[in-house]
């Protein structure tokens, strides 16, 4: 079947499986990898990816139901270079193996669009669906308030 | 058997009309947090109907004297909706707390119905509301039926009926499970109630996660039912809750675990209904 959406910005047509989900649509049939599959069960955000802004889980979802919406990864996230969600992420230590963080950073971009002035309750329960193996969260929750703050003209 | 085909539809009468004439097995596909978990079968034949298309199945009116809820409506929604939560703060409260923001974001009412899961969050909050599904046969025929009588062979959900006469002022729905967020409930209450100068009126329990489905505490609430609140009507009440689960689970491993917890849910529940703080008082005396 056919799909068209968009992608990082860019307009994409393509034939795909009915059952292809969107997960596996953009790692393997895009080559946007930076997303990653740790469970297919909802569990670990790993796959996270923002459609229309909001953070969803694209194992969760097949490709075709897609059909004209705008996706995000993580590739498409800062256009030169890396954002400065991502940049507060590496300034506090909130990255180690790595393999959660670019869920981790489109769930907490989808949050601070939501809410650009989270507190620390609302920043846990709003990355209550992803997980982190190695870091303890501690950072994570530094870097997405150190972020909020700069959006809100704080400076870090 | 041909294989798999996939219908999108705009609008009910596709919708109707995909239904109809299909001549395999009809499955529906709304969020997908619940059918495309790994390693569930996906159907390989037959018509995949993904009802997230169909205008006006997603919609939440509460205006009328009766509300009414598109079965594609995400829990997301249900859980921000400001008009759902002045008239059933308690089916927000649920909806807020099912998974994550990235499975609120895509979850729909009526999967979290259809999924006939018994630790469901939405179902003991449209048990205690009397909620009524309007549904599409496979026969094209719209119906209504009680939200206890429904099975998926009934067909498609698309309305969520919660009668005006049957919603109380007060609501509350709190849930246990094993963290804080992003838990599978091992157990849940909702409650209605009335409530006036010091004094409950009707009041309305269901629990989640102790029965295949949503269990009306009835002993639970002729205990608080006319009487007022004071920490001995508490006590009647927690004792009531604890025979309610040596009833429901008798020998269950957890049977230990759940007659305890329903105490501090139960108070909870009240303290939530009520405006009150867990910490009242009332509730230390009420368990001395
Ligand atoms: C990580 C994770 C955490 C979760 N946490 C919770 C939680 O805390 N609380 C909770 O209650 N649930 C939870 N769930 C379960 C699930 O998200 C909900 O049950 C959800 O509401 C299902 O809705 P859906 O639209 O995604 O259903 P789908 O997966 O699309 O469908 C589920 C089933 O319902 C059928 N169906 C869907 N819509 C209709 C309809 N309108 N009419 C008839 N049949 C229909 C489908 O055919 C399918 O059989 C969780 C799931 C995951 C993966
Ligand atoms: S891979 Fe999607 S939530 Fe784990
Ligand atoms: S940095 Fe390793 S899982 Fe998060």
């Amino acid at each position: 079947m056919k799909v068209s959406l968009t992608v990082n910005g860019s307009a994409i047509e393509t034939e795909i499986l009915p059952l292809l989900r969107l997960s596996g649509f953009l790692r393997d049939v895009l080559g946007l990898t930076g997303l990653k599959e740790g469970c297919c069960e909802g569990e670990c955000g790993a796959c996270t990816v923002l459609l229309d802004q909001k953070p969803v889980n694209s194992c969760l979802m097949l490709a075709f139901q897609a059909q004209g919406h705008e996706i995000l990864t993580i590739e498409g996230l800062g256009k030169a270079d890396i954002t400065g969600l991502q940049q507060a992420f590496l300034d506090v230590g909130a990255v180690q193996c790595g393999y959660c963080t670019p869920g981790m950073v489109l769930a907490a971009e989808g949050l601070l669009r939501a809410n650009p002035c989270p507190d620390e309750g609302e920043i846990r329960h709003g990355l209550a669906g992803n997980i982190c193996r190695c870091t303890g969260f501690e950072t994570i929750v530094q870097a997405v308030f150190s972020e909020s703050a700069v959006r809100q003209g704080m400076g870090r | 058997m041909m294989p798999l085909a996939i219908a999108v539809p705009a609008d009910v009468a596709e919708l109707r009309a995909a239904i109809v004439s299909s001549m395999n097995p009809v499955r529906f596909l709304a969020g997908g947090t619940d059918m495309l978990i790994a390693g569930r079968a996906l159907p390989e034949a037959g018509l995949l109907i993904d009802i997230t298309r169909v205008a006006d199945m997603a919609f939440i009116s509460t205006d009328g004297s009766d509300i009414c809820i598109g079965a594609a409506t995400t829990v997301a929604t249900v859980a921000s909706h400001p008009g759902l939560r002045a008239r059933l703060p308690a089916l927000c409260n649920a909806a807020a707390q099912c998974g994550s923001v990235q499975i609120r974001n895509r979850a729909t009412i009526g999967g979290n119905i259809a999924n006939a899961a018994p630790a469901a969050d939405l179902m003991p909050v449209l048990t205690v509301a009397g909620a009524l599904l309007r549904l599409i046969g496979r026969d094209g025929m719209q119906s209504e039926i009680l939200l206890g009588d429904y099975t998926p062979a009934h067909g498609l959900i698309t309305d969520v009926i919660l009668p005006g006469a049957g919603l109380l002022r007060r609501s509350a729905f709190v849930k246990l499970g094993p963290r804080e967020d992003l838990a599978i409930s091992r157990l849940n209450l909702a409650l209605l109630a009335d409530f006036q100068n010091g004094c409950f009126g009707a009041v309305r329990i269901a629990a989640g996660a102790l029965s295949h489905a949503p269990l009306i505490l009835s002993f639970a609430e002729a205990a608080l039912s006319g009487r007022k609140l004071e920490a001995a009507v508490l006590r009647d009440f927690l004792s009531t809750l604890a025979a309610e689960v040596d009833a429901a689970i008798p020998g269950r491993n957890s049977q230990l675990y759940k007659r305890r917890a329903i105490a501090g849910l139960g108070l909870d529940l009240i303290a939530q209904a009520l405006g009150l703080s867990p910490r009242d008082r009332l509730f230390e005396e009420a368990v001395e």
